[in-house]
C-alpha cells in the first residue's frame, strides 16, 4: 500500500487564522473564549464562545460580510456560502499555498475533495422565514446551496474547479474525521493522488445555541475555565466555528512535486456505540474499538503511541467515557501515552473538530512539540491513571492518535506518524 | 419589508398593481432593498413609485443591473448601448438574472415569470421587458443572435463580400460587428500601402445588415416571408463618414427600421470603432419582395448623391450589386 502525507494545512480558528498563530497558541496554550456579544443578553443562560477573529460574517446578507485583508472573494462567490464557506475557502487558499500546489495540481481527476459541516443553521433559518414572511420566490436563488449540510463541498469542488471525487460527510463530530479516513482510504486504494480534506462551522449563535436544550454547553461565564476537559468541574463544552483544510497526498506525489511533508497518515479505524443517539456509551466501548481497529490496521503497538488528542469536550459524561476507553487500552505504565484535549483552548467544532485536531497533531509532529490540556484545577478522578498532560511538552511525537465521537454513538480514531 | 412586497399575479396587467398611495414605510422598505445601488437609481424608483411615469424605468433596471455586476465590468454600463449583452459582456449568469428579477419585482411591484426572463439577452431586452411589462403591452419578440455560419446560411451575399462576422436582430433594429482583417481583397488597392476601409464597403455592410432584418421577418407580415431573391439597394440619405477605419478596428454596425412598407424598406444606420462614431446613414432603403409574390424589383430613381470619402455611392447600381452579389 503505498503511503499517505500530509502536505499542506490552512486554518481559519478561533486561536488563530494561519499556522504559525495556531502552533504558538497550542505551545503557549493561548485559548480563543470570549464573553461572546450574541449570547450576552439576559434570557441567553450561555454566555461564552470561541468566535474567529478578523471576519464580520453575523448579516444574514453575504454582501454585509468583511473578510481579513489578505482574502478577495468575488461577490458571485460569496453569494452562495455559508460563513463558514467562507473560512473553508480562506483555509483552502492557505492549504494550497502551503503545499505549493499549482491550478493544475489541484484541478485534475486525481485530486479530490472530502468536506463536512454541519450546514448554516443561521441561513436557512433566515431563508425559510423570508419565505414564510414574503412569499416562496422571494427565497434568495442560492439560498439553499449555502445553508444545507454539504454546502462546503458544493462551494470549494466548484470554485476551486476540483475535477476527482468529491463528497460530503454526516456524522456530526466525527464528519472531518470520517472525511479524513475516506480520503486516505481513496489514496490507498490507488483511486486518488491527492485530496482536500475540509471541516468546518459557522460557530455563531445559531450553530451553538440549540444545543443548550441538551444541557450540553457550559454556562460558565469566565472564558477562562469555560472549558476544562478531564477537570471534575467540567460543565459542557463551548461553541467555536471556523475552517481547516489538510492537502493528503500519496508518496509517490510527494516524490513527484518535491514537496515537504507534516507528517504520514499511518491509516484510522472506526466503531460505533449502537448504544444512543445523542450520549455516548458509558464505557466508552466503540470509541475503545475505533483505537483498537486504528491500531491494528496500522500494526502500532499500544506502547509506541507518544500522544493522544483526545476528543474531550468538557462534557461530564463524554470525557468520562473516553477515558474509560482510553484505560482499557493504554494500561501498563510502559504504555501511557501523553494525552491532551485542545478543546480546552478552541472549544467544540463539531464537524470542524476532527480536522482541526488532526491538523494540531500534524503540527505537533512537524514541530516537535505535545500541546497541554489545559484548564485543569482539579483532575476528574476517573482519569487518574492516565497522563493527561497539564502544560505542553517539548518533545518529539512519533506516534499520534486523534479521537472523534459523533452523535449516534460514530467513533473515529486517526493514526499519525513522523515521517 | 413584508408590507412593500405584494406581488401580482397572473399576466400582465398596467401598473399600478395596488391602488395603495406611496406610504413613508414603502420609502424606508424602497431604500433598504436598493442600499447597494447608486443614488440616482433610488431617486428614479421613488419617482415611479410615485408618478407610475415609465420615463423612470430605465434608470431603475439600469441601477439594479449595474448593482449586481462586477465592479470592474460596471464601466461597461456607463455608455451601454441597448445592444450591451448580460452574459458575454456583464458577465451576469442566470443565478444573477434571478437575483436582479427578484430585486425589480421588489423594487417595482411587478411579477416575473420564468418562462419570461429565458429570451432576455442584451440590455436593451431587459430595458423594453420591463417597459412593456409596467404598460400592460403585449412582449416583444426575443432578440436573436447569429453568428457567422448562420449569416451565410441566410443571406445572398456569401464571402468574400460579406461584411457581419456575427449580428443580433430584434424588433427594435439590429446589430452586427465585423472586424476589419486587412486580407480584405480590396484593400490592397483602397489605397497603395495605405489600407483604409472603403466608406462604400461600409454603407454595404449597413445595407447587408439591412438585408439580414429583412430575412429574419421580424416586422414584416405574419406569415409572409421575404425572398432573398427580391432584396436590392434602392438609394440612401445623409451618408456622412467620421473616421477612417483601418485593419484591426472592429465596427459596431446597428440599424433601425423608419419605414417598411413592401416594396420598400426603409432604415437609419450607424457604424461605430468602439466608443468613437465612424459613419452614418440617415436613410438606407431597399426594396424587398415575398417569396410567393416573386417580381423583378422596381427601380427607384431620384437618389441624391452623398460623397463619402471622396468615393461617390449615389448611384445604386454598385451597391445594388453588391448587396446582390
Amino acid at each position: 500500500m503505498p503511503k499517505v502525507f500530509i502536505t499542506g494545512l490552512g486554518f481559519i480558528t478561533s486561536i488563530g487564522n494561519d499556522a504559525t498563530s495556531v502552533t504558538r497558541s497550542l505551545r503557549e496554550l493561548r485559548h480563543g473564549f470570549e464573553l461572546y456579544p450574541p449570547f450576552q443578553s439576559p434570557e441567553i443562560p450561555v454566555k461564552v464562545a470561541a468566535p474567529v477573529r478578523g471576519f464580520r460574517l453575523d448579516s444574514t446578507d453575504p454582501e454585509d460580510w468583511t473578510f481579513p485583508a489578505p482574502y478577495k472573494i468575488k461577490r458571485e462567490i460569496v453569494r452562495g456560502m455559508a460563513p463558514h464557506g467562507i473560512y473553508a475557502w480562506c483555509a483552502m487558499q492557505q492549504a494550497i499555498e502551503d503545499a505549493r500546489l499549482t491550478e493544475d495540481d489541484v484541478s485534475n481527476a486525481t485530486t479530490g475533495l472530502y468536506a463536512a459541516s454541519g450546514g448554516s443553521p443561521q441561513l436557512m433559518g433566515h431563508m425559510l422565514q423570508r419565505m414564510h414572511t414574503l412569499g416562496v420566490m422571494k427565497c434568495s436563488p442560492l439560498g439553499i446551496v449555502a445553508s444545507i449540510s454539504g454546502t462546503v463541498n458544493f462551494n470549494l469542488v466548484a470554485h476551486f474547479k476540483i475535477k476527482g471525487t468529491s463528497c460530503g460527510f454526516s456524522s456530526a463530530c466525527a464528519s472531518s474525521s470520517h472525511a479524513l479516513g475516506f480520503a486516505y482510504d481513496d489514496l490507498v486504494l490507488g483511486r486518488q493522488k491527492r485530496m482536500f480534506v475540509v471541516g468546518a462551522e459557522d460557530g455563531n449563535l445559531d450553530a451553538i445555541l440549540p444545543f443548550a436544550g441538551m444541557r450540553a454547553l457550559s454556562l460558565q461565564t469566565d472564558p477562562n475555565v469555560a472549558s476544562r476537559p478531564f477537570d471534575a468541574n467540567r460543565d459542557g463544552f463551548v461553541g467555536t466555528g471556523g475552517g481547516v483544510v489538510l492537502v493528503l497526498e500519496t508518496e509517490d506525489e510527494v516524490a513527484r512535486r518535491g514537496a515537504k511533508v507534516y507528517c504520514e497518515v499511518a491509516g484510522w479505524g472506526q466503531a460505533s456505540d449502537g448504544h444512543n443517539v445523542a450520549i455516548s456509551h458509558p464505557e466508552g466501548l466503540g470509541l475503545r474499538a475505533a483505537i483498537e481497529n486504528a491500531l491494528r490496521f496500522t500494526q502500532t503497538p499500544v506502547d509506541a503511541v507518544d500522544y493522544i488528542n483526545a476528543h474531550a469536550t468538557s462534557t461530564p459524561i463524554g470525557d468520562e467515557s473516553e477515558a474509560k476507553a482510553l484505560k482499557a487500552i493504554f494500561k501498563t505504565p510502559a504504555a501511557r501515552p501523553a494525552i491532551s484535549s485542545t478543546k480546552a483552548l478552541t472549544g467544540h467544532g463539531l464537524s470542524l473538530a476532527g480536522a482541526m485536531e488532526s491538523g494540531f497533531c500534524a503540527l505537533a509532529i512537524r514541530d516537535g512539540f505535545m500541546p497541554g490540556s489545559a484548564h485543569i484545577t482539579q483532575l476528574d478522578p476517573g482519569c487518574e491513571g492516565l497522563n493527561i498532560i497539564r502544560s505542553t511538552l517539548s518533545a518529539q511525537p512519533h506516534v499520534v492518535l486523534n479521537n472523534v465521537s459523533g452523535f449516534g454513538g460514530a467513533n473515529v480514531c486517526l493514526v499519525f506518524k513522523k515521517a | 419589508m413584508a408590507d412593500a412586497v405584494q406581488p401580482i399575479s397572473g399576466t400582465n396587467k398596467p401598473f399600478p398593481a395596488s391602488s395603495k398611495p406611496f406610504a413613508p414605510e414603502d420609502e424606508t422598505a424602497l431604500r433598504e432593498a436598493l442600499k447597494r445601488c447608486s443614488p440616482s437609481t433610488f431617486e428614479a424608483a421613488i419617482q415611479f413609485r410615485k408618478t407610475c411615469n415609465p420615463e423612470h424605468l430605465p434608470a431603475v433596471v439600469i441601477g439594479v443591473i449595474e448593482r449586481f455586476v462586477e465592479p470592474d465590468l460596471r464601466v461597461k454600463l456607463k455608455d451601454a448601448d441597448d445592444d450591451l449583452r448580460l452574459i458575454e459582456d456583464l458577465g451576469i449568469d442566470s443565478l444573477t438574472m434571478m437575483e436582479i428579477v427578484i430585486l425589480v419585482e421588489d423594487v417595482l411591484q411587478m411579477s416575473i415569470n420564468n418562462d419570461e426572463l429565458r429570451n432576455l439577452r442584451t440590455v436593451g431586452d431587459v430595458k423594453m421587458f420591463i417597459d412593456c411589462k409596467v404598460r400592460g403591452l403585449p412582449l416583444p419578440k426575443p432578440t436573436k443572435f447569429l453568428p457567422i455560419e448562420q449569416i451565410a446560411a441566410i443571406m445572398p451575399i456569401q464571402p468574400p463580400f460579406l461584411f457581419l462576422n456575427e449580428a443580433s436582430v430584434s424588433s427594435s433594429g439590429a446589430n452586427a460587428k465585423y472586424k476589419i482583417t486587412g486580407q480584405e481583397f480590396f484593400l490592397q488597392g483602397h489605397f497603395k500601402d495605405n489600407p483604409i476601409m472603403p466608406a462604400s464597403i461600409m454603407l454595404e455592410a449597413l445595407g447587408q445588415l439591412g438585408v439580414l432584418f429583412l430575412l429574419e421577418g421580424i416586422v414584416t407580415e405574419p406569415g409572409k416571408i421575404v425572398s432573398p431573391a427580391t432584396i436590392f439597394f434602392t438609394g440612401c440619405e445623409g451618408v456622412r463618414a467620421h473616421r477612417l477605419c483601418r485593419p484591426g478596428d472592429i465596427l459596431t454596425l446597428s440599424i433601425k427600421p423608419k419605414r417598411m412598407k413592401m416594396p420598400l424598406a426603409t432604415f437609419e444606420g450607424a457604424i461605430r470603432v468602439g466608443q468613437e462614431k465612424a459613419a452614418i446613414a440617415e436613410e438606407i432603403t431597399l426594396t424587398f419582395g415575398y417569396s410567393e409574390a416573386f417580381a423583378p424589383p422596381p427601380v427607384v430613381n431620384g437618389v441624391e448623391h452623398s460623397a463619402v470619402n471622396g468615393v461617390e455611392v449615389g448611384s445604386p447600381t454598385p451597391l445594388r450589386a453588391a448587396v446582390n452579389a
